[in-house]
């Protein structure tokens, strides 16, 4: 009773006249409980309830507002009024008015495409296009090298030796800077802390526009060795470690033990490069000076003035490809790499995904825009008699144009309005996407923000689009005769044959573009769960990892590094349900990596040439403590120390790689040049680093032989491994108490960080992509129940001459059927080469499935087919003679 | 002014209110035009159909008092405007013209 009588009250608008007839049926129903029972007759009013309330829906979507409006508007146009004013406003609104839920729809549409394109837009602004705002930036440049079948570009690939040259003989670059990485741990206060910092040649705040808030910058006799102690630090760091304290320059702080003069603060959201919180001044020795083998420096320039990219380029391209010949032992491989500094900046990553997210996003609006026009074209089509009415009147041609495009006016302001909450929230939620501890390692972050100036040009495009669509019909009814539309728009069956068929073109281009999209959302989803969930070589479940750098000049000594690690390690022996606790120089699926070339005895191969490979130092229980599995041989034992046979792991991969069939047990290689032959003593499972590169091969040295400076320990417990937080950080403690740790978090927490950029991205895609299927099922959905409307009459007299539900429900759903079909054809297609570009984009970590494109295949056309089913039977449902009578 | 032009389920509603005069609400209307044509009348049809010929000026409604029996519900009583009579007449009419010197075929009357 109640369900029934909220489904009237839903239709019928007028209250009394509901009130009525919700009256009557209980009278009736009442009459009813002595025939049919008390069930019978629930069953009986809802039944009843039901079918008055489809009549009068209905009778609302059918309903035609008699013609008064515009007849008075056509009195007007005769009256030979002003080209626009208020009247005309109203006229345009009333219009909008009349259809409150086409008008809706169309509004809601370019609303969210339009914030949705604005989201992608400001977050691919911020992050990629201009990430780094300040003045004279288009003068600076990123100088570096790279081998020829580098992938990424890698900015910290100079030697000294290199760059002094460079320095020297160039006469098109007007200033230079050095810089190299500093894992800077901050020591003597409470709690230590590792800091992202840069060791940078004097000058090179100056160089990138920037002085220090406070104090200043490094002078040149800062750079001798010995002099070299003094930082300028971040403003986000001297806001939380030093209280924002103004009469910080000047006093000492301890970086690895070591006393440091802070000389200045840097400006805030100053991090260049790479999310820098401190730098010191770059002090090379002679001897550092003149390495050429070691390249793990940085290089920016600024351009003399008068000088362009392309000049610098050719000139310092000339210089290195000198050094290529000179030095072929260590440059052959150094190809010039001379970028403005925005594009070497980048994110290697994160450009072609935003590309790809901002692609789908324009797909979206594409999709939204053809969504309107097909609205849009099918209410002009329904006024045509209403232009050519007027026309005939003597309305001007600019007036009905005028209108019309006042029309589209509001109609795309109020989409307008409602964008901007929509953008806001878009945006906020893309930021709340990233996790909090990569965001320093994402320039531009600060910048996301609503970007007013792209959002007018955005929304600008989407009005004119608007605007188009909205004048096509009016453009169609001032060109057709008159007479002959006022005979097509009457009383007769469909519109016009040339209008049907652009409108079907654009729903079935919708469907393409849908399914291309939502195919390209599924393909970035499973390969970002791939890079969480996929096969990594080892078991990332229950395992916490503490990272942390040992100082250099403290630790000097690799005794004492050795016993930093037996004392952190004896100390987390006794914690319960702890198994295995085992150490390595770089965990996976970490920030940091560290990998050699490889040389193997027996086979010549220059240092340029030489085969990268991921080289780490463990300890024996590290392989039990990620559960890698042991293919051959042993793993490292008592034995194995310092003056015994320098021995190693490596991988499955490598082995097969180098020696093939053989047994790799016993054989020697080098990872440098002048290093000492290792032997293989064992062979392990392969373990993914890195999704990106995907190195397999990788080469385990023993901590007894070899001691590294980055330390992670990895602590498999039976539990949930941030119980043992507490645990490590004391016994790092008790080993140090200078020594922060920078990282300490469960290694599946370090594996799903890591892709979280790939992750936030799929997901981005994935909701432009459902929005998009939304709209277009949405958009195939009020074709079909608008073409229906307007064929009410027809589908009358096919009734009327006997025609079946079936039938009338077939010769509806037809045109659905092409369009779905030619759709589907046609997105198939646009899919499989949208595929293609995303495994070029995204590096192989894509495979284009078909099954995955037919089950989406199949899942937009039976919802395709739905959105044009129920309009279909609705019409099915029309008692013939109202249908004929309905004008 | 030209009479509104009635169709023929709209031409047996407003005769069924004629019928049934200060007693003229959806109910009975429905159950008079059944029973007169032998045909059924389905109740969002008879609905809509008010609602027309009301809009188009040949019925006046209003609303009676609440019952008991109605939950509370008030009924809503229709009488035939003066146009709407002028309408009936013409349709009675121009349904008579049509049928005169047919009487052979349709039976006396």
């Amino acid at each position: 009773m109640k369900l029934a009588e909220r489904l009237l009250s839903i239709v019928i608008r007028d209250r009394e006249h509901r009130d009525a007839i919700l009256g009557d049926l209980r009278e009736e129903r009442a009459r009813q409980v002595r025939r049919l029972g008390a069930a019978g007759a629930t069953r009986w009013h809802l039944r009843q309830s039901a079918g008055i309330a489809a009549r009068y829906g209905m009778a609302r979507m059918l309903r035609r507002k008699p013609p008064v409006r515009w007849i008075a508007m056509a009195a007007d146009d005769a009256a030979g009024s002003r080209w626009i004013g208020t009247r005309d406003i109203l006229y345009a609104w009333r219009s909008i008015a009349q259809r409150p839920g086409l008008s809706a729809v169309v509004v809601i549409t370019l609303a969210v495409a339009l914030a949705a394109n604005s989201t992608t837009y400001s977050m691919a602004d911020a992050l990629v296009l201009r990430p780094y705002r300040f003045p004279g930036i288009d003068r600076l440049l990123v100088v570096t090298t790279g081998s020829p079948d580098a992938t990424f570009l890698d900015r910290e690939n100079v030697s000294a030796a290199d760059f002094r040259e460079w320095r020297d003989q160039s006469s098109t670059i007007r200033d230079w800077a050095l810089y190299q990485w500093w894992d800077a741990n901050l020591s003597g206060v409470d709690i230590p802390e590792q800091v992202a910092g840069f060791r940078v040649s004097p000058g090179y705040f100056a160089l990138l526009g920037v002085t220090p808030v406070l104090g200043r910058e490094f002078v040149s006799e800062e750079a001798e060795p010995g002099q070299h102690r003094r930082v300028v630090i971040g403003h986000a760091l001297w806001t939380r470690r030093f209280a924002a304290n103004p009469q910080v320059v000047g006093t000492t702080v301890r970086f690895d033990g070591e006393p440091y003069e802070v000389v200045g603060v840097a400006p805030d959201k100053f991090s260049i490069p790479d999310g820098a919180e401190v730098w010191a001044p770059l002090a090379l020795t002679d001897t550092q000076w003149q390495n050429r083998r070691g390249a793990d420096y940085g290089a920016f320039a600024r351009l003399a003035d008068g000088e362009t990219v392309e000049r610098a380029r050719a000139e310092l391209t000339t210089i290195m490809n000198a050094q290529r010949r000179d030095h072929v032992d260590t440059n052959t491989n150094r190809l010039a790499r001379v970028l403005p500094f925005m594009a070497g900046m980048a994110d290697p990553g994160a450009g072609p995904f935003m590309a790809v997210t901002q692609a789908a996003a324009i797909l979206l609006l594409l999709i939204a825009c053809a969504n309107i026009a097909n609205l849009l074209m099918a209410r002009g089509s329904e006024r045509s008699a209403e232009y050519s009415l007027r026309l005939a009147l003597g309305a001007s041609r600019a007036r009905l144009f005028s209108q019309t495009l006042l029309e589209g006016v509001l109609l795309s302001g109020m989409a307008l309005i409602l964008a901007m909450p929509l953008l806001a929230i878009g945006l906020s939620l893309s930021r709340a996407a990233i996790p909090a501890s990569l965001i320093r390692f994402i320039p531009g972050w600060s910048f996301i923000a609503i970007d007013l100036r792209l959002f007018t040009i955005t929304a600008l495009l989407g009005t004119a689009a608007m605007l188009v669509f909205s004048l096509l019909p009016a453009l169609q009814a001032v060109r057709t005769q008159v007479a002959e539309s006022l005979r097509q728009s009457g009383r007769t069956l469909t519109s016009g044959r040339n209008r049907q068929w652009l409108r079907s073109t654009l729903a079935t281009t919708q469907m393409a573009l849908a399914l291309a999209l939502l195919f390209a959302s599924t393909l970035a989803i499973s390969a970002a769960n791939r890079t969480v969930d996929g096969i990594l070589g080892y078991d990332k479940h229950n395992v916490l990892v503490g990272q942390l750098v040992l100082p250099e000049r403290t630790y000097e000594d690799a005794e004492k590094r050795r016993q930093f690690i037996a004392t952190v390690i004896d100390a987390m022996r006794p914690t319960p349900a702890v198994t295995h606790i085992g150490m390595t120089s770089h965990i996976p699926a970490g920030l940091g990596g560290n990998s050699r070339r490889f040389f193997s005895e027996g086979v010549e191969t220059t240092e340029p040439n030489a085969r990268l490979v991921d080289f780490r130092r463990v300890t024996s229980e590290y392989f039990g403590a990620l559960k890698i599995p042991l293919r051959r041989g042993r793993w490292f034992d008592d034995n194995d120390r310092t003056g015994t046979t320098a021995v190693a792991v490596v991988s499955a991969a490598l082995a097969e790689q180098y020696w093939g069939d053989q047994n790799p047990i016993g054989k020697r290689f080098k990872v440098a040049v002048d290093g000492p032959w290792l032997t293989v003593v064992g062979v392990s499972g392969n373990t993914v680093h890195n999704w990106f590169t995907r190195r397999l091969e990788t080469v385990y040295r023993p901590i007894s032989q070899d001691v590294p400076n980055s330390v992670a320990f990895a602590v498999r417990t039976v539990g949930d491994p941030t119980a043992l937080v507490g645990d490590l950080r004391r016994a790092v403690a008790a080993a140090d108490s200078d020594q922060p740790i920078a990282s300490l978090m469960p290694l599946a927490q370090l594996v799903e960080e890591r892709a979280a950029g790939f992750t936030f991205i799929a997901n981005a895609i994935g909701v432009v992509a459902v929005i998009a299927l939304i709209l277009s099922i949405l958009g195939i959905y009020s074709l079909m129940a608008y073409l229906t409307a307007q064929r009410t009459q027809e589908i009358g007299v096919r009734m009327a001459l006997g025609a079946g539900r079936w039938q009338v429900i077939r010769a509806t759903t037809k045109r659905a059927l092409a369009i779905t079909a030619a759709g589907t054809i046609v997105g198939a297609v646009l899919a499989f080469a949208v595929g293609r570009v995303m495994q070029a984009v995204l590096l192989g970590l894509v495979t284009t499935n078909v099954m995955q494109l037919l089950v989406i295949v199949v899942l937009l056309a039976s919802a395709a087919l739905l959105a044009a089913y129920f309009p279909a039977r609705r019409a099915a449902r029309i008692d013939p003679m109202n249908a004929l009578r309905e004008t | 002014m030209a009479p509104i032009y009635l169709g023929e389920f709209e031409y047996a509603v407003l005769l069924a209110v004629l019928h049934l005069d200060a007693e003229a609400y959806a109910v009975p209307i429905r159950e008079l035009i059944e029973q007169r044509t032998g045909r059924p009348v389905a109740r969002g049809a008879l609905y809509t159909g008010l609602d027309r010929l009301e809009a188009k000026g040949c019925l006046r409604s209003r609303m009676g008092d609440a019952t008991e029996e109605r939950g509370g519900k008030a009924r809503r009583y229709f009488t035939v405007t003066s146009p709407g009579l002028r309408a009936i007449r013409a349709t009675h009419e121009s349904l008579s013209n049509m049928a005169r010197g047919l009487e052979s075929i349709l039976g006396h009357e």
